[in-house]
């Protein structure tokens, strides 16, 4: 299926998950947040959040400098 | 003390003209407390602004030293101020911009055991941190003493913004991890980032204290400054947060 992964279009396996996502583009950041059609995703969803075609995910590293 | 600013002064004259604030709306600033927590990049930028809105008492915070690296962002701080306390560095600064408000610099580190004193009579929690220890200290002291804590966060060309309200909206730590060991290596950054960043909190700060507007509860905004894109993603309350699912 296709989505949109951090403004790119980007063709991924079917009935993934936010951590089969996550496996699949290999990110490594342990304070990774995720948002999916504008909506935050909290980690203890990422197990049951499906990923669904023509959805917008962008993975974002948290920005904690000052 | 100093002398409080009349709100039919001419230095707020610009901003007395707006609708949701007017001269009660100036009075109302002028009779305000705010903690800058931080007197970096961040928090050189809001207390600027922060200044000139005529905020009656800006108390800002900041353990360290002035050092020459911190010159491409800490607009607060002059090369004449290298080696001074960051705090007495922008105290003196901010006095200097608007001799009408009064500014309280605190050179202690902000810590669990520091944060209550150094938040008594502040109405708001303007975010200067550089780590996420910090921010965590600021966020539970918005939660016990129920005071809105206005975040910001940058690295690289990149920003985030967002108003934590207690009762209102998830908190900081809904968001933030902070999985990740602590790094003692620099963070990269463009001056303006956290420019844009602090000029925001100040904005968002003013709108919460008159309660005007739309301000960024329960939304983060994100700017992308490389490829200068903005945009808010909606926020819900995280049930296993462990700082405020039971507050």
């Amino acid at each position: 299926m296709i989505i949109q992964l951090n403004g790119i279009k980007e063709t991924v396996p079917d009935s993934l998950t936010i951590s089969g996502l996550i496996e699949w583009a290999k990110e490594g950041d342990p304070d990774l947040m995720v948002e999916k059609n504008r909506q935050y995703i909290y980690p203890a969803e990422y197990d049951t959040c499906p990923v669904n075609e023509n959805d917008v995910i962008e993975f974002i590293n948290p920005n904690l400098g000052g | 003390m100093m002398d409080q600013p009349d709100a039919g002064d001419d230095r707020y004259l610009r901003q007395t003209l707006l609708p949701g604030i007017g001269p009660d709306g100036q009075a109302r600033l002028a009779k305000s407390c705010v903690l800058i927590a931080g007197a970096g990049g961040l928090g050189s930028a809001s207390a600027f602004y922060l200044a000139g809105a005529g905020i009656g008492h800006i108390k800002i915070a900041d353990h360290d030293t002035v050092e020459i690296s911190n010159l491409n962002r800490q607009i607060l701080h002059a090369d004449t101020a290298l080696g001074q306390p960051k705090g007495v560095s922008a105290a003196a600064r901010l006095t200097a911009f608007n001799t009408g408000i009064q500014v309280t610099g605190l050179c202690e580190r902000i810590t669990h055991d520091t944060i209550t004193a150094m938040l008594e009579g502040v109405d708001i929690i303007v975010d200067g941190c550089d780590s996420y220890e910090t921010r965590q200290v600021l966020n539970r002291a918005s939660l016990a003493l129920r005071l809105p804590y206005v975040y910001a966060g940058v690295n690289g060309f990149d920003a985030m913004v967002s108003c934590f309200v207690p009762g209102q909206t998830p908190c900081f730590e809904c968001l933030f991890s902070g999985n990740a060991p602590p790094s003692d290596q620099p963070v990269g950054v463009i001056g303006a980032a956290p420019g844009l960043a602090g000029s925001l909190q100040a904005m968002e700060t003013v709108k919460l204290l008159l309660d005007i507007g739309r301000p960024l509860k329960n939304r983060l905004l994100r700017i992308s400054g490389l490829d200068m894109r903005c945009h808010c993603m909606d926020l819900t309350p995280n049930p296993a947060c462990p700082a405020c699912a039971r507050a």
